[in-house]
């Protein structure tokens, strides 16, 4: 069983900015949704949330047809909030050390392996890929110090992972919540967002080799 | 804290009614009813005095001795007897056609109430607001978690601290979708959520 016992999988959103009128989650990649690719890499983790808003009955109906012990959590207040408030909800009665993962977001499953099998608070960020993200600046151990929309050695693409005692309610981002507890351990990952159709395509061409 | 649940169907394998019109061959009227009322077409408390009338005659002992035989969900029933002082049954079905499957289960449980003369239900005493209940125990300082699956429970849904909407036996009434903290469909699932609020 891998260290982290419970993941957070962040699928309320409206998609707006992919543009292809559903939320991220239900966005075939090569085949299958993107939900199931995240499902298949967090099928050894016991405590699978999924926090669901938009087109919920059919995020869910997607999830049970590949895991029925998965609880999903309600953000209702999903236009007005961003992933911070989903992923406050879905980690309050979760176990005590959490990992926050984006919907729109994949990883490659090795480093996926490695992430479920680290322990205590650590951020994961990326090799910078787009201009208008948040960065990352990291001192010479790799240990993250500030987030920044201007300039930074990575980008942050998440996850992290966080003791559930120290998530507290945030209506904006995820890596606002992380700003007091810096700096915190970093990882390094092959991560991949899906926020534009040009992410998208960018996905569908890179995950054609891997192995899950 | 106190965790409180409906019975038919989140509690018990089955539904309660289909097997009590099935044994007793009323499934006809029973399920017109019961479609009507799932439709939004009857109000849920019209429907509960219609099902008694058509119910009420028949022996009370044979219904709650049929009842008795329900299969429960084993991992919640394990778990209502490991927190027997916080759990409690909230059921709108009769109190006197429950008794033996209360006691199967065996915590505290809230029913509607029936006047019962010969072995048959006379007059229904009182129908229970499941809502009153979730109150009852919000004023005394509890924490509230319901969990339930009907359309019959949204309002207590509404009122307490944490609502779950179980869909083990059939998929939660979409009514709950706009309330609900968390929705479930298997057990182990519930069974874990619930561990984690403890």
């Amino acid at each position: 069983m891998p260290t982290i016992k419970s993941v957070v999988i962040s699928c309320a959103g409206i998609g707006s900015r992919l543009g292809l009128g559903q939320t991220k989650a239900l966005v075939k990649i090569n085949g299958r949704s993107l939900i199931s690719w995240q499902l298949e890499l967090f099928k050894e983790v016991p405590d699978v949330r999924v926090v669901v808003g938009f087109q919920a009955n059919d995020v869910i109906e997607e999830v049970l047809k590949y895991r029925k012990d998965v609880i999903f959590v309600f953000n209702h207040r999903y236009f007005e909030t961003n992933t911070g408030a989903s992923f406050y909800l879905g980690a309050r009665h979760a176990y005590d050390y959490v990992l926050e993962w984006d919907g729109d977001l994949l990883v490659h499953p090795d480093d996926v392996k490695m992430i479920l099998d680290t322990e205590g608070e650590f951020i994961c960020y990326g090799d910078i890929s787009s201009e208008n993200t948040v960065f990352v600046k990291t001192d010479s151990e790799g240990r993250v110090l500030s987030f920044s929309r201007k300039e930074g050695d990575y980008e942050w693409t998440g996850p992290a992972c966080m003791a559930r005692k120290n998530i507290h309610y945030s209506s904006q981002h995820v890596f606002n919540m992380l700003e007091p507890y810096l700096p915190m351990k970093g990882i390094k990952v092959r991560a991949y967002d899906i926020d534009t159709y040009d992410d998208y395509i960018r996905v569908c061409e890179l995950v054609k080799d891997w192995k899950l | 804290m106190k965790i409180l649940f409906d019975l038919d169907g989140t509690v018990t394998a089955a539904e309660t009614l289909p097997i009590i019109s099935r044994h007793f061959s009323v499934e006809k009227e029973i399920e017109k009813l019961t479609k009507e009322t799932v439709n939004g077409n009857i109000p849920f408390i019209e429907s509960f005095i219609r099902r008694v009338n058509m119910l009420g005659h028949l022996p009370v002992s044979e219904v709650s001795a049929l009842l008795s035989e329900v299969s429960l969900y084993p991992k919640i029933s394990d778990f209502i007897r490991a927190h027997r002082d916080i759990c409690v049954i909230v059921t709108g079905n009769l109190d006197c056609w429950c008794k033996s499957l209360g006691e199967k289960i065996g915590c505290l449980g809230y029913y509607s109430e029936a006047e019962v003369e010969d072995n048959k239900v006379v007059k229904i005493k009182s129908i229970l607001r499941k809502e009153r209940i979730v109150d009852m125990y919000k004023s005394l300082g509890e924490e509230v978690v319901f969990v339930g699956d009907g359309n019959n429970d949204l309002e207590a849904m509404r009122q307490a601290d944490i609502s779950i909407a179980a869909g083990l036996t059939h998929y939660p009434a979409k009514s709950l979708y706009s309330l609900s903290d968390y929705m479930v469909f298997s057990e182990e699932a519930l069974c874990r959520q619930l561990n984690q609020l403890l």
